[in-house]
Order: C-alpha cells, then sequence, then structure tokens
C-alpha cells in the first residue's frame, strides 16, 4: 500500500540530489567525477553501509534531518534509538548546528551488558542524556577540523582529544573513527568503534547472552 | 509414531561410506585437478542459494566466494569470502551443500568454491552464474506487490511499527485468507496483533480455529533482536497470496498464528525487554506484563499445537540456526520426544539440504545459562503441551560467514534463515501432523494423571547428535538440584482469598494483576469451597501449575498451601463427598454422591457406582474408572474429564461454569453422551473420546 509510493519518494528524492548537488567538503576527492558533489564518507566500514544509489547512502542522507539521517545508518541501532527514546537531540538549541560521535552497535555491545543497557534506558533517562551528550558537539565539524583544533568539548562538557591516525581519527585515546563525515541538514555525523563517556564496562566476556 | 531419530542410523551407514569411498566419481569425468572441487551447482531459494558440490579428499574445510556480475558477466564488484563450510555444520558430509545469503536478493553472482587442506589452498571450481530469486511477489499482482519498510529500504532499516501496522492490515484488506486480530496491548499501548491465516479462509473463533490444530510463530520478544520478524512479515505475505499448491496444502490443514511483534515498545527502543526492563521471555509463567498475558490467553484460546519463538544470539561459533526443545523436566516426555525430532529429525536433515547449519543450543561452546526456567516460552509452551523450539539466529558472521559487518548483508543473511526455518516449520507441521496431535494427546493424559514427581527447575538432557553433526557440544546437562525436587505430588494447591484475590505490586508502575486473574489466564480449573481456592493437579498443565503456586518455586506467584489426597486404598459403601474430597489410587464400591459447593478431584480411582454431582463446586477426575452412570448437573466452578473410562451414560447439564469450558477428553463411555444447557459448551482439547452410544447437544462433536 504505502510502501511502493515511499520506494518511489525516496528514488525521487536521491535523483533530485544528484543533479542539485550539495556543499563539497575538505576531503580530498577519491570517488568518480559524477558524484563529485556528494559527502565523502571515509573510514573502513563504510564500504559495507549502503553505497552509490542504495537507500540510505551518504548523499541521500545529506538533505535529511539529522534524526531521520540517523535512523538510515545501519550500524547505529543503539544510538539511534537512546537518542530518540531520550529526547537528547531536542535539547539542542534550534538553528545551532551539531556534531555527532555516533558509536557503532559492535561498540555499544562490547560496553554494556544488554541488562545494564536496558536499566539505562528505562529507569535512568538523566545519565543517559548524559552518556549521550558525550557523543555531541556544538555546530557542523568535519573531522578533519576536528583534528586541525586537536581538541573539542562535548556537551557534558568534556574536552575530548583528537589526533590523525592513518585513515582514521583517534578521538579521547579510545575510539577511532570508522566512517567518518556523513552529512545531514545542519549537521555531521562520524560514526566511531568505542562508547566515550564515563560509564564503566559491563559487557560481560562470555560475549552472548542466554535466549 | 515419532521417528526415533532416523539420522542416526543413516548418518553411521554413510560415515562407513564416507571412509571407505575412492575419490569422487566426478573426477574420472573430466580432466579436473584431484583436490579440485568439482560439480558445483547453485540453486535459488528466497533470499538464499544453496550451493553443492562433490566433496575433495581431505579437504579441511571450503571457502565459498562470490563476484558481482552484470548481465554479461562482467563482474561488477570484487571477487569476496563469503563462506566457510565446516564439517560440524551438517549431518552428511559426502554432501557438502552452503546456503550462501545477505547479497540483495534478485541481483546476478558467479560462485566458486575451493577446499582448504589444513590451510593450503586447492584449486578454486569451475564457476557457476546465475541471478538469485527477486523478493517474493509480483510487483504487479495486487497484494503480492506489498513490501515491507525492511524490503524497500534494502534492510537499512528495520520495519517499523506503524509500517508493520499498514502493512499487516493491507494483507488483511487484500486478502481472504488472513485476519489480523489484536490480542492486547503493550505498556505504551501499542497493539499486540496477530495473523490468523488460514485456506480459503480462517475458521471464524478462537475455538473453531483451535481445532484446526494451529501453529504458533512468536517473531520479536527482545526488542534488539529484529530478524526473525522481519521474516515472519515477508512469510505472511506469501501466505496470504501465494498460489503455490504447497502454500495452499498447508494453509488447508492447519491455521498459521503470526505474532509479529509482542514487544513492540522495546522494539521501538531497540531494547531487549518491554518498556519496564522486564525481559519477557523470562516472564511467560508469571505473566506479569500486559504483553506476556496476551500471549498466554492466546495459547489458552486459540491452542496451537505447535510453535517456534525467534531470537538472536551473540555467540559468534555457533551454528546458523541454534535450536533448543522445551527442557523443564515437568514437560511430559511425549512433547520433549517430538519437539527433538522437529528439531533433529526434522531440521538438521533438511538444513544439510539447504544448507542452513541448524544445531543445537550452543552448538561450539554450548550455552551457559536460562535453559530451564519455565519463564521462557519454549518452557511455558512445553509444559502447556505444545510441541516448540526456540530459533536463534546468530546475531553476527562469526567465523563461517567472514563478510557480515552489522550490516545490510547480516541482516538479510538473519531473517532469510528465519523465513527458511519458518517455512520448513509449517512442512514439518503438515507431514507429522498426526505424530504431534498423538504426542499432545499423550502429554494431556500423562499430565492430568498426576503422577511422578515434580521438579521445580532442572532440564531433561540432550545428548550430543553424533558425529558427524551438527554442533560439536551440546547444551549443558542442567539437572534439578536435589532441593528443588518433590517426590511426593500433592493432589492440589489451596489458596486463601488473600492469596487469590489480594492486589500485587509485580506489574508495570507497581501494579500487578490478582493471581486470580493470571491463573485464568493459564486457563486453569480453580473450585471455590468454604475455606479456600483449590487448583487441582490432575489438568492438563500440571507440570506448571505448582512452579507458580508452591512454596519450593522458585519464581512464584504464591505459597499455596499442599492439599494431599484425602480418601486412598479400598472404600466399601455409598460415598457422600462434601467438602473437597481428593481420592488417589483408590477403589470405591458404591454410589458417590457430590453434594451442593463440594468438590471431587480422582486420579488412577476406581469407582464401582453410579457418581453424580448436583450443585456441586467442581468434579475433576483423571485417569479413573467409573463403573457406572456418571451425571454432572449444575456446577458452579469446574468440570474435566480426561482420559477417563466410564460404564454407562455421561450426562452434563445445567452447568453454569461462566466462560470455564468442561473439559471432556480421551474418554471412553460406554452409553450414551448427552450435555445440554451448558453455560459453556464443552471442549475436547482435540483428543477425541470414545463413546458407544449417540452424542447429542453440545457434546454432539466430541
Ligand atoms: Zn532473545
Amino acid at each position: 500500500m504505502s510502501h511502493p509510493s515511499r520506494a518511489l519518494r525516496l528514488l525521487a528524492v536521491a535523483l533530485l540530489l544528484t543533479t542539485a548537488g550539495c556543499t563539497a567538503t575538505s576531503t580530498t576527492d577519491a570517488k568518480p567525477p559524477t558524484s563529485t558533489s556528494a559527502p565523502q564518507v571515509t573510514g573502513p566500514l563504510c564500504a559495507a553501509l549502503p553505497t552509490g544509489t542504495d537507500p540510505g547512502n551518504p548523499t541521500f542522507l545529506a538533505s535529511q534531518p539529522v534524526d531521520e539521517a540517523l535512523r538510515w545508518i545501519p550500524t547505529l541501532t543503539t544510538f539511534e534509538a537512546a537518542l530518540r527514546t531520550s529526547g537528547t537531540l531536542t535539547d539542542l538549541p534550534t538553528g545551532t548546528g551539531v556534531t555527532i560521535l555516533a558509536p557503532s552497535d559492535d561498540a555499544f555491545a562490547a560496553t554494556f551488558s544488554e541488562d545494564n543497557w536496558d536499566d539505562l534506558m528505562t529507569h535512568h533517562t538523566d545519565q543517559l542524556r548524559t552518556l549521550l551528550k558525550a557523543h555531541l558537539i556544538t555546530g557542523t565539524h568535519s573531522i578533519e577540523d576536528l583534528v586541525a583544533d586537536g581538541t573539542a568539548t562535548t556537551l557534558d562538557g568534556t574536552t575530548v582529544t583528537l589526533i590523525r591516525t592513518g585513515p582514521t581519527a583517534r578521538l579521547a585515546d579510545r575510539a577511532d573513527t570508522v566512517c567518518a563525515d556523513y552529512q545531514a541538514t545542519n549537521a555531521r555525523i562520524h560514526i566511531i568503534n568505542a562508547v566515550l563517556g564515563p560509564l564503566p564496562v559491563t559487557a560481560d566476556s562470555t560475549g552472548h547472552r542466554a535466549h | 509414531m515419532r521417528r526415533p531419530r532416523p539420522t542416526l542410523i543413516a548418518v553411521s551407514t554413510l560415515i562407513t561410506v564416507t571412509l571407505t569411498t575412492a575419490p569422487t566419481p566426478a573426477n574420472a569425468q573430466r580432466a579436473a585437478p584431484p583436490d579440485q572441487v568439482t560439480a558445483l551447482t547453485a540453486h535459488q531459494a528466497d533470499g538464499y542459494t544453496t550451493l553443492a558440490w562433490q566433496p575433495v579428499d581431505g579437504a579441511t574445510d571450503y571457502q565459498i566466494e562470490r563476484t558481482p556480475v552484470d548481465a554479461h558477466n562482467t563482474p561488477t564488484g570484487a571477487p569476496t569470502i563469503v563462506g566457510i563450510w565446516r564439517p560440524n555444520r551438517q549431518i552428511n558430509q559426502q554432501a557438502p551443500t552452503f546456503a550462501d545469503a545477505g547479497y540483495h536478493p534478485g541481483d546476478t553472482f558467479q560462485w566458486r568454491v575451493r577446499a582448504r587442506a589444513g590451510t593450503t589452498e586447492q584449486p578454486y571450481s569451475d564457476p557457476v552464474t546465475a541471478t538469485t530469486t527477486a523478493p517474493w511477489g509480483n510487483p504487479a499482482t495486487p497484494g503480492e506487490q506489498l513490501r515491507t519498510q525492511w524490503e524497500t529500504t534494502h534492510a537499512a532499516q528495520y520495519t517499523s511499527d506503524t509500517d508493520e501496522y499498514a502493512y499487516t492490515t493491507a494483507i488483511d484488506t487484500l486478502s481472504d485468507r488472513v485476519r489480523v486480530v489484536e490480542l492486547g496491548r503493550t505498556v505504551h499501548n501499542r497493539p499486540i496483533n496477530m495473523l490468523v491465516i488460514g485456506y480459503p479462509t480462517p475458521a471464524a473463533t478462537p475455538e473453531a480455529i483451535a481445532a484446526t490444530a494451529p501453529v504458533a510463530i512468536n517473531c520479536n520478544v527482545h526488542g534488539n533482536e529484529p530478524g526473525d520478524r522481519e521474516a515472519c512479515l515477508i512469510m505472511a505475505r506469501q501466505l496470504a497470496f501465494s498460489t503455490d499448491p504447497r502454500i495452499t496444502d498447508l494453509l488447508s490443514h492447519t491455521t498459521v498464528l503470526i505474532v509479529p511483534t509482542i514487544n513492540g515498545d522495546g522494539r521501538a527502543n531497540n531494547t531487549r525487554g518491554n518498556s519496564t526492563g522486564q525481559d519477557l521471555n523470562r516472564d511467560y509463567s508469571l505473566i506479569r506484563q500486559p504483553e506476556t498475558t496476551a500471549y498466554i490467553k492466546m495459547v489458552r484460546d486459540y491452542r496451537p499445537v505447535a510453535g517456534y519463538d525467534g531470537h538472536e544470539f551473540g555467540n559468534t561459533r555457533a551454528g546458523d540456526l541454534p535450536m533448543l526443545p522445551p527442557r523443564h523436566q515437568n514437560v511430559a516426555q511425549p512433547i520433549f520426544d517430538q519437539s527433538q525430532d522437529m528439531i533433529e529429525g526434522h531440521m538438521y536433515a533438511k538444513g544439510a539440504e539447504a544448507g542452513w547449519w541448524a544445531c543445537p543450543y550452543g552448538c561450539e561452546g554450548g550455552g551457559n545459562v536460562g535453559l530451564s526456567e519455565e519463564t521462557i516460552l519454549r518452557n511455558t509452551l512445553g509444559l502447556k503441551n505444545v510441541t516448540n523450539s526456540l530459533l536463534e539466529l546468530r546475531s553476527s558472521g562469526g567465523q563461517t560467514r567472514p563478510d557480515e559487518g552489522n550490516t545490510a548483508n547480516n541482516r538479510r543473511r538473519k531473517t532469510y534463515s528465519a523465513l527458511w526455518t519458518f517455512h520448513q516449520f509449517l512442512d514439518y507441521h503438515r507431514a507429522d501432523r498426526a505424530d504431534i496431535l498423538t504426542s499432545r494427546a499423550e502429554s494431556i493424559e500423562i499430565q492430568a494423571a498426576n503422577t511422578g514427581r515434580l521438579v521445580f527447575r532442572g532440564s531433561r538432557p540432550i545428548p550430543a547428535h553424533p558425529a558427524p553433526h551438527p554442533g560439536d557440544s551440546p547444551p549443558p546437562l542442567d539437572a534439578p538440584r536435589a532441593d528443588l525436587i518433590l517426590d511426593n505430588a500433592p493432589c492440589a494447591y489451596k489458596l486463601t482469598d488473600e492469596q487469590y484475590n489480594g492486589a500485587r505490586t509485580d506489574g508495570p508502575a507497581g501494579v500487578g494483576t490478582t493471581v486470580a486473574q493470571r491463573i485464568a489466564a493459564h486457563g486453569w480449573k480453580v473450585i471455590k469451597t468454604g475455606d479456600g481456592y483449590y487448583v487441582p493437579l490432575n489438568q492438563p498443565e500440571r507440570g506448571l501449575i505448582p512452579l507458580l503456586l508452591d512454596t519450593q518455586g522458585v519464581e512464584k506467584l504464591t505459597d499455596g498451601e499442599r492439599v494431599y489426597p484425602t480418601l486412598t486404598g479400598r472404600r466399601n459403601g455409598p460415598l457422600v463427598v462434601s467438602g473437597f474430597t481428593c481420592a488417589a489410587n483408590a477403589t470405591i464400591n458404591g454410589p458417590v454422591t457430590v453434594q451442593t459447593g463440594a468438590a471431587l478431584v480422582a486420579t488412577a480411582t476406581t469407582i464401582s457406582g453410579p457418581v453424580s454431582a448436583t450443585r456441586a463446586a467442581g468434579v475433576l477426575l483423571a485417569d479413573t474408572t467409573v463403573n457406572g452412570p456418571l451425571q454432572i448437573t449444575n456446577t458452579t466452578d469446574a468440570i474435566s474429564i480426561i482420559d477417563v473410562t466410564i460404564a454407562g451414560p455421561v450426562n452434563l447439564s445445567a452447568n453454569t461454569t461462566g466462560t470455564d469450558v468442561p473439559l471432556l477428553a480421551g474418554n471412553t463411555i460406554r452409553g450414551p453422551l448427552n450435555c445440554t444447557a451448558n453455560s459453556t459448551a464443552p471442549t475436547n482439547l482435540g483428543i477425541a473420546n470414545i463413546v458407544h452410544g449417540p452424542r447429542t447437544s453440545q457434546c454432539a462433536a466430541l
């Protein structure tokens, strides 16, 4: 019923984007000439995420509100749901850009046990929001700009160091960008492979939980 | 009869053959190097490709390579090792198969396979090229053209709650075979829907559907394990619109019950538990939450005879599809055996054909905890005499599927492996329906007989499947602790009014339903006599009752008082029953009269003489003989007659048990059976009675 029209809508948007173009990024052009205006995402995980004309590709996301864009990135299901249910993004002053250091699902799984995570999600909203704010920076910053500055202050008031390590950037000496420089409306999204913030690791070493 | 591990004989024969066979015949047919894989074939199915090949002597394992190609067979991407075939994948290693999945369905690929001896790679096979099967349903055919959000986004997004409702509503609207019913609401008021699917149309009422021996799939209890749910939604479309004779034949012989999302709040938040943080798969016996309550009431009303419960599993060393039967030791043996037959007899064999690695829960490294809790649906259903299995989809690609991050590749492999499993589940039910029903009937009679010890927590052993086998290690033994065994089972539990009707705080926001409401949701018989509420054990869910009502229960509702039989051995002369009377292993010579407000509960008892109850509170007889007529009228609370031989006419009339359905199942009646003017017509639970005389009125079909 509504699904074909959704698909058509998406297709139409994607087509519009390829012709209308958008702001070029500061990264070097490593893509075919036809997509010079597309956001250039970089990092080892990018190839496994939607590319080209796939639904959820970086060019399409560049025109999306940030909350919508986050829903399209398959490896951010934990982070996206936490931002959405806690309402943390709505705390941002309207009109200001945001840069999101988004831990992957694997990063969350390596940090929190399922019980701990459910407890945070259902019973400790304040703690959860603080955790999420440790991954938000005011203003839209490319990873190159952040590395050039060397430090950034997240919304929880923490100073995060950023250094270039080969093709990726290292944050707070514990996380690496795995796919950086997604764009969304008034936003940058850098996917990272570890959770920032002060909460202790509770994931159990057995790596899996019984059904 | 159930197949007593049919694969074992075949496998042991095959081992011998494999060990003694010379180089494969294919080598003789063509000039291939001796260590090159030959005879590679690619068979297409929904969302996966079964690759099969001639094995190579001395191979340690095999690598499966996939390359995307265009219509001219020109590569459009890099060749990638997408699979590792290992000997512990399947029961018959002389015919290796691998279900390659994760690609976008409809794309075209070239595959090659090579053996490795140790880590030394042997030459690749000749390539095979094929276009994979596109997502099911003709895009131009109404109904078939529906797609889920997961499908339209190429698995970048899971199907949202609102998209699920729109999709299932569209199926309901466009297919006569489907009716969507709302079972209840989540804590946050999301609907818990169930698709009821039958051919040409599903039966009208739950009781009529129960008579079709339905199958139930619980697709998504843990909100962060959504892979099975997407498979359920795709399968619902196939069942609703397919003209494949296999599908219409399946639906002509059962009703398929699909609950896509019992935990809509958890799914929306991507959390394991519901919105209160409760793990719902630790709540199916206690039913503290509205979600689990909705499911258990569905089981009571629709009476599925077989089930699957969908999950994802984080053990990277596991097979594709870890499965586990109801292991709790209070589950009747025939249900355990039938469930094992479904897993080991059917799924392991069919998995070896399709290339999916079904395996015992754990597979490698085993499972460690969480195996015998009756709070887990798998065990709860087993205790309710439902043949069933847990299904896990291995979360990550693991060691055997190296081309999966937590991305679309990974999501598609999981969902299409679940789709395969659920279709196999329907095929198993179709082929083994009679055995499943026999196991259910035997188990209900075993339970109602109330014999044998009670185990409050502890599992039946699951021996390792003999090598070559799917998986290296069985689940842990998980035997019951001595302090969790009760050798002397009581006849009933007695609850005070406070225990039965008192307010509780164990639900969402500190408000819990009463024990009375939970017992009603389970569908247990309760008899109120002057001094309390009695829950007899001689009923079909005997193994579950003590887990909730006995003081030794590990996760119980209350501390019921154990009531032991008051009447055993031989008794001569007329018996007038007042209050709560429990007979067990008794021989009663003389007429029995149950007085107004009294209750008679009997097991393994022989009564020589008529039994008459007028305005009794309850009559529950099981595994008993009545040499005389049985007359039950104006009963107020509960009637259950299971596996009883009655040498005389049986009359049930004007009983006012409200919505509580009188049970009349598996009895032999040497005389007429008459049921008239009862507030609810009796049911036989699908276990026919043998009646030598005419059956009339409300019991005409029993
Ligand atoms: Zn689970």
